[in-house]
């Protein structure tokens, strides 16, 4: 589904990705960790499109095409979904016009004809039930005013209503407490299916006892320096990451 | 041999010259003498004036335009400039001449309200115009107000009786058809004692080439008294609009301007508002969205006279393409107006490299009890934003006219009647895309 070949890129000239390799599979979780400043979010916002990085070297292919030749809303259409570490605020946006404007221009992206309102309308509180969205939020400017968990859980609402073929969730579980990280992580279980695939960046092993994860990277210094289990995450969190880096180090 | 050196102003004025007002009664005959005496006194008003910093007259100075009435003007041409779905009286007039054909008016000597024409209302209701007509306008050093003063040749009058509603908007349509054409249309809207009115006022073109509409509208809000003025500038791109707004609040009364200046080649508002009541309410919205290379100009001024007032503004601004917009908002609190809360805000949004946007916010204060705040901001939509949505899968531009919508939005709710909003809403959508 996404081959991540050699990527590197870099932002204001400074390289953060040093040939990344990636593969992930229809059905698969992919947990990505590392310590600050690896590069973890630098691969989130490539993959979801963000200017100010440059690609300098490498490739992305996603569903045999090349992702880093499309607009950031056409990877959308094509089925890459990026829940943001910081989802931003959008006054004046009612929160339900956003998503049904979202909804509707994947839609036309796919070919498929806009959706009813009632259809559309059925579909929503389905959704906002799976996160435990309140129906107030609906009403309100894109996540002004909404609490941090508030705010994540609407971006896996999002990402239920867009129907991603791969979601990738950058650091979703920061700043969240445990019945938030609940919800979200629930809800991330009840979308998955054999035919779409995560990537999940985190920081800490915690969401991954909600979220199990098929792999374990291990991002360094721009590159996956190591894959494993998802025991890996467990050794990360019992020993953090010094011992890899050693490892690492001590073999260059 | 003595020579006689013509400046354009007197040039300009002799076109103006021809049209016939000695039927009217003398009171009225009065106001239009004092306008020329102070117009031999005056000039057209030049960029050295503080006021006219960024506006160049020039070429309405040297161009030809004279009042000239319109021909041969049939329904199907009007019809296109009413608002689609409004439920509203009409008053139609073309190059500032009343078209009664087009309207529907209410003169019942003993009804609720009057909505006529002013021409008309001046010989059967002189009672009621003339306590009101010209009063707000004496200023002897305003060119335009005084041109429209000395050749103004019609325009609507709505007067609502104390305690009365007007139970529909009124809405005035005026047209400029032909060439060269100086239309001189003058509003005068009385709401008496705890009276209420809504009033629509557009300004479009059927066909020009070149026009000058130097328009006024005088609105009287008495004490207890709601009126509500929604004005639309919609005329072609070869129209210079010279517009001036005055209205005067007694107590307890409110008072709500939405101008929308969406289309000419030049626009200048002058926004006079004098709260000479206590517990009044004044709101001045500016919705402008503007394309290609038009140039728009709104000066606003209110005069917070009495005491516990308020006055709420807020101008909003998309500037794409070339075009320009100024901001010139002055609030006075006099000495004696103690718990005043004003407060004025002007935002605006460059979308492109050549757009202008010139925004002075003033405040002066002589009252030492007051709540004031002014601001303006210049900038771009929000990167983040824009990025936000297009990750969702919106395209760029329909993602900057979910962010326009969000952002003129907060104007645009003020406008109460519906077909009003989706009529100004197409404007605004229009203007977004660029020209070029």
């Amino acid at each position: 589904m996404l081959k991540i070949d050699g990527l590197e890129a870099e932002i204001e000239g400074k390289q953060i990705l040093k040939g990344l390799n990636l593969e992930v599979k229809p059905g698969e979780i992919h947990a990505v960790m590392g310590p600050n400043g690896s590069g973890k979010s630098t691969l989130a916002s490539v993959l979801a499109g963000r200017e100010e990085y440059e690609v300098t070297g490498g490739s992305v292919d996603f569903l045999e095409k090349d992702l880093l030749d499309l607009a950031p809303e056409e990877r959308a259409g094509e089925g890459v979904f990026l829940a943001f570490q910081y989802p931003v605020e959008i006054p004046g946006v009612s929160n339900i016009n956003f998503i049904k404007t979202a909804v509707n221009e994947v839609r036309d992206y796919r070919g498929l004809p806009a959706m009813e309102t009632k259809e559309f309308m059925a579909h929503l509180k389905e959704k906002q039930k799976l996160v435990k969205l309140s129906g107030k939020l609906a009403n309100r400017s894109v996540n002004e005013g909404f609490s941090g968990g508030e705010k994540k859980r609407n971006e896996i609402f999002q990402m239920a209503m867009l129907e991603p073929k791969l979601g990738v969730l950058d650091e979703t579980d920061s700043g969240l407490d445990i019945d938030a990280l609940r919800i979200v992580a629930s809800g991330v279980n009840e979308l998955k299916s054999s035919k779409n695939a995560f990537v999940v960046i985190t920081h800490y092993q915690r969401l991954l006892d909600y979220i199990v994860p098929d792999f374990v990277h291990v991002l360094y210094d721009g590159k996956i320096v190591k894959t494993g289990s998802k025991e890996l995450a467990l050794e990360l969190e019992e020993k953090g990451y010094d011992w890899i880096i050693e490892e690492i180090e001590g073999k260059s | 041999m003595a020579t006689i050196t013509l400046t354009d102003k007197d040039r300009f004025l002799i076109n103006q010259e021809g049209q016939d007002f000695s039927h009217e009664a003398k009171t009225f005959i009065k106001i239009r003498e004092l306008a020329l005496k102070n117009l031999k006194g005056l000039d057209f008003p030049t960029r050295k004036l503080e006021d006219w910093k960024y506006t160049n007259l020039r070429e309405v100075s040297k161009t030809e335009f004279r009042p000239q009435t319109a021909v041969n003007i049939i329904e199907e041409k009007i019809k296109a400039h009413k608002i689609p779905n409004l439920d509203a009286y009409v008053l139609v007039f073309v190059n500032g001449f009343f078209a009664p054909k087009f309207s529907n008016t209410v003169e019942e000597k003993d009804g609720d309200f009057i909505v006529t024409n002013l021409n008309k209302a001046k010989k059967d209701f002189i009672k009621l115009v003339e306590p009101h007509l010209g009063f707000q306008t004496r200023a002897k050093d305003q060119f335009f107000v005084n041109l429209n003063s000395a050749f103004s040749q019609d325009g609507g009058f709505i007067y609502v009786k104390s305690k009365a509603v007007l139970d529909k908007p009124v809405h005035i349509i005026n047209l400029v058809d032909g060439d060269l054409v100086a239309s001189y249309p003058r509003n005068l809207i009385v709401a008496e004692k705890s009276a209420k009115a809504k009033v629509v006022v557009s300004y479009e073109t059927i066909d020009s080439n070149s026009a000058l509409s130097n328009v006024i509208n005088e609105v009287v809000v008495a004490e207890g008294a709601n009126v509500i003025l929604d004005k639309i500038q919609n005329e072609n791109s070869n129209t210079y609009h010279i517009g001036a707004d005055f209205a005067t609040q007694q107590k307890d009364s409110i008072f709500t301007i939405n101008t929308i200046p969406a289309n000419a080649k030049l626009i200048r508002n002058n926004l006079n508002i004098v709260i000479n009541g206590t517990n009044s309410v004044a709101n001045l919205y500016g919705a402008i969205c503007l394309n290609g290379d038009i140039h728009v100009d709104n000066q606003t001024f209110v005069d917070h006279a009495k005491p516990n007032c308020e006055s709420n503004e807020l101008y909003k601004t998309v500037v794409n393409d070339s075009a320009t917009s100024i901001f010139n908002g002055k609030i006075y609190v006099n000495q004696i107006a103690q718990k005043t809360n004003a407060f004025q805000s002007n935002a605006n949004i460059l979308l492109s490299d050549d757009a202008r946007a010139n925004s002075k916010p003033q405040l002066e204060i002589y009252a030492d009890d007051v709540k004031c705040s002014h601001g303006c901001t210049i900038g771009q939509f929000d990167n983040e934003a824009l990025f936000y949505l297009k990750s969702r899968g919106i395209r760029e531009e329909v993602a900057q006219k979910v962010l326009l919508d969000a952002f003129i939005g907060e104007v645009l709710d003020n406008i109460e009647e519906e077909p009003v909003r989706k009529y100004v809403d197409q404007l605004i959508a229009d203007n977004f895309n660029s020209k070029n």
